[in-house]
């Protein structure tokens, strides 16, 4: 069997647990392979958000654990998590990505100035991502100055230049026009399938989902459904 | 690139900095000028009592200043003060035969000390004649002159060449009564002063008392206070057998004074940059939380608390020393200008001569202070970037980022 990069074992989340609870996630159990492109699917309040910020180690679950490439993050605190998630883990938010004094350059280079890399490869390596995704002359843009799609897409190349195990995207496309919103996932679908690198994301976008290679449904904070990518892979379309 | 994003966020909320930008400096300025003003009024104190009553040294018999009694003169005073005038340092010197006692008018009488001065000497020692209203100084043709204060002349409604009484014990325990007519009225800074002390020729005052050539004070004037100490110094191992005191020994309200003046500047200080520290405080904690969102990215990115608490610390510090220069370059230049044209109190300087103080004030600064004031500052700096730094840490990524 594969090793997993994902590996949540029986996660469950429950808020406000001393006044009136709220079970946000319930005994979620997944397995999420190395160059995959999986996206959480689920109407709004599902646990979607709840669900990667318990992978992504921004948040710690009520029960069971979370193991990211073999290591149990749920037992990491403080800057020990906060250097996992630096070295593991990349991140794109819904909106207010990216540090609005920086430029596009300054907000990739950003997180490998983070990680120590010597200027050198830092500069190199942020040309050869900003051709990645398609924005090579707008480096010296500032956030404010770009488009909420090239926004998105710089938030992409950063997540990338950690060089990260897998890369988390909650509600990417939330707050773009349909055509930016396609655009993104097909930058990140050409990303996943050149680089192999693993892409969850969650939505609630037809569209969205329609480019997932493996969709995991979330209801009330249940997994009630997980087409496996092996289905796609033999050209069977589940989607609707 | 921490170091960056600190300065460029503080240009994000530019009004905001700007007027944080403004009290840091409006304070500096006022707190630094304030404290400048205060020097300059101390400094003109002490330079007034030193010039125009103290002296920097005096000598007198030991037991004189505890008992003011007619017998404690100085034994062999010519040859003393002719020893002291050889001295470099020394720009002036003059005996004085003191005595207390009452003076009266035809419309009451009050208690003086009686002052019997060398005219010349003591001319060029207190600048006596250059303080006269009214009337001249000593004329060594007549006889029983006399010059009192503004104050005391319209106490006891006297005029010049009016006739007034001094009584005053002698030598031998009885009581002396002498008539003198008013030649000079005179006005320092300090009204107290004034209304207590009368002066008078030794030797009419020396004949009188029957004292056949005591003196009872020496005084002695420096060019400057710098070699107060070594002056001191060399006087006392050559008069060993006298009382030799600074102008702090001999008048040590004044000396409290300066070190009560010194402490109070650096309370004033202290209040403006409390002032300060609350607001910056204040203004940092709700750049802070406006930016939970942004600084939850940075925390779910990876950036550690030690740099986002870095970031925060840098911000403030940016903000204060970007103030700082504005606002004491603003105070050397308001203190240079006023250090060189004054500040008259014209409308207080009554107020101001009833406490022995100068209408006219030269603001200064001197090094040791400005030392303290950086020092109080880069405090201030610490003190008030802590608290908005640590509010930062506080954040946590996933509730910071919920949409
Ligand atoms: N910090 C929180 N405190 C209390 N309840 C929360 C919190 N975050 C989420 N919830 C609740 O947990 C449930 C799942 O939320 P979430 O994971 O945000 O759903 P989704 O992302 O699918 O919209 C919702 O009912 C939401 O109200
Ligand atoms: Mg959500």
């Amino acid at each position: 069997m594969k090793q997993a990069v994902i590996d949540a074992h029986n996660l469950s989340k429950i808020y406000d647990e001393d006044s009136i609870p709220v079970v946000a996630l319930d005994h979620a159990q997944l397995h999420l392979n190395r160059g995959e492109f999986t996206a959480i699917k689920g109407p709004s309040g599902s646990g979607k958000t709840t669900l990667l910020n318990m992978i992504g180690g921004l948040d710690h679950p009520s029960s069971g654990y979370v193991e990211i490439n073999g290591t149990n993050i749920t037992k990491l605190h403080g800057n020990a998590l906060i250097d996992f998630r630096l070295n593991n883990i990349g991140f794109v938010f819904q909106s207010y990505n990216l540090i609005p004094v920086l430029t596009a350059k300054e907000n990739i280079e950003f997180i490998m100035l983070l990680q120590k890399i010597p200027a050198k490869q830092r500069e190199m390596r942020v040309l050869e991502l900003l051709k990645q995704v398609g924005l090579e002359n707008k480096g010296d843009k500032r956030p404010g100055e770009l488009s909420g799609g090239q926004q998105q897409r710089i938030a992409v190349a950063r997540a990338l230049a950690s060089k990260p195990q897998f890369i988390l995207a909650d509600e990417p496309t939330a707050n773009l026009d349909s055509v930016s919103a396609t655009n993104l996932l097909d930058m990140m679908l050409k990303l996943n399938e050149e680089e192999n690198m693993t892409f969850v994301f969650s939505t609630h976008d037809q569209r969205v989902i329609s480019r997932a290679r493996r969709v995991i449904t979330l209801e009330d904070g249940k997994i009630v459904e997980d087409t496996a990518p092996a289905k796609i892979t033999n050209g069977i379309n589940l989607l609707e | 690139m921490i170091l960056k994003i600190a300065r460029r966020n503080i240009w994000r909320s530019k009004k905001r900095s700007l007027t944080l930008l403004l009290a840091i400096s409006l304070g500096l300025w006022s707190g630094m000028f304030l404290i400048a003003f205060y020097n300059g009024m101390i400094e003109q104190r002490v330079n007034a009592a030193i010039q125009d009553e103290i002296s920097h040294i005096q000598i007198h018999h030991p037991n004189f200043l505890n008992d003011h009694e007619s017998r404690f003169i100085v034994p062999d005073a010519e040859k003393t003060i002719k020893l002291i005038k050889e001295n470099s340092s020394v720009k002036a010197v003059a005996g004085r035969l003191i005595l207390f006692g009452m003076i009266a008018s035809p419309s009451g009488s009050t208690g003086i000390k009686i002052n019997g001065i060398q005219t010349e000497a003591e001319n060029k020692l207190t600048q006596l004649s250059s303080k006269l209203i009214d009337g001249h100084y000593f004329t060594p043709s007549k006889r029983n002159e006399i010059i009192i204060g503004q104050k005391l002349a319209n106490k006891l409604k006297l005029n010049i060449n009016k006739k007034t009484i001094l009584t005053f014990q002698d030598t031998a325990g009885n009581l002396a009564s002498a008539a003198f007519r008013i030649a000079g009225i005179f006005k320092t800074q300090n009204t107290p002063f004034d209304e207590t002390n009368v002066f008078v020729n030794i030797e009419e005052l020396d004949s009188l008392a029957g004292l056949k050539g005591g003196i009872h004070e020496i005084a002695v004037l420096l060019y400057s206070n710098n070699s107060l100490d070594s002056c001191l110094q060399r006087f006392k191992s050559v008069l060993p057998e006298l009382e030799v005191k600074s102008w702090i020994e001999i008048s040590p309200e004044i000396g409290i004074t300066v070190s009560a003046g010194t402490q109070m500047v650096y309370i004033y200080m202290g209040i403006i940059l409390l002032a300060l520290t609350f607001g910056i405080i204040n203004t940092m904690m709700m750049s802070v939380l406006e930016r939970t969102r942004e600084i939850g990215m940075l925390l779910a990115l990876g950036m550690n608390k030690f740099k986002i608490f870095t970031m925060i610390l840098w911000e403030t510090c940016f903000l204060i020393l970007a103030g700082c220069p504005v606002g004491m370059i603003l105070a050397f230049i308001t203190i240079a200008i006023t250090h060189h044209t004054g500040i008259h109190l014209n409308n207080y300087s009554e107020v101001y001569a009833n406490f022995g103080y100068s209408p006219v004030v030269y603001p200064n600064l001197n090094m040791d202070q400005l030392i303290k004031i950086i020092f109080m500052v880069i405090i201030t700096a610490l003190v008030s970037a802590i608290f908005p730094a640590q509010r930062a840490l506080k954040i946590k990524p996933a509730s910071a980022i919920k949409n």
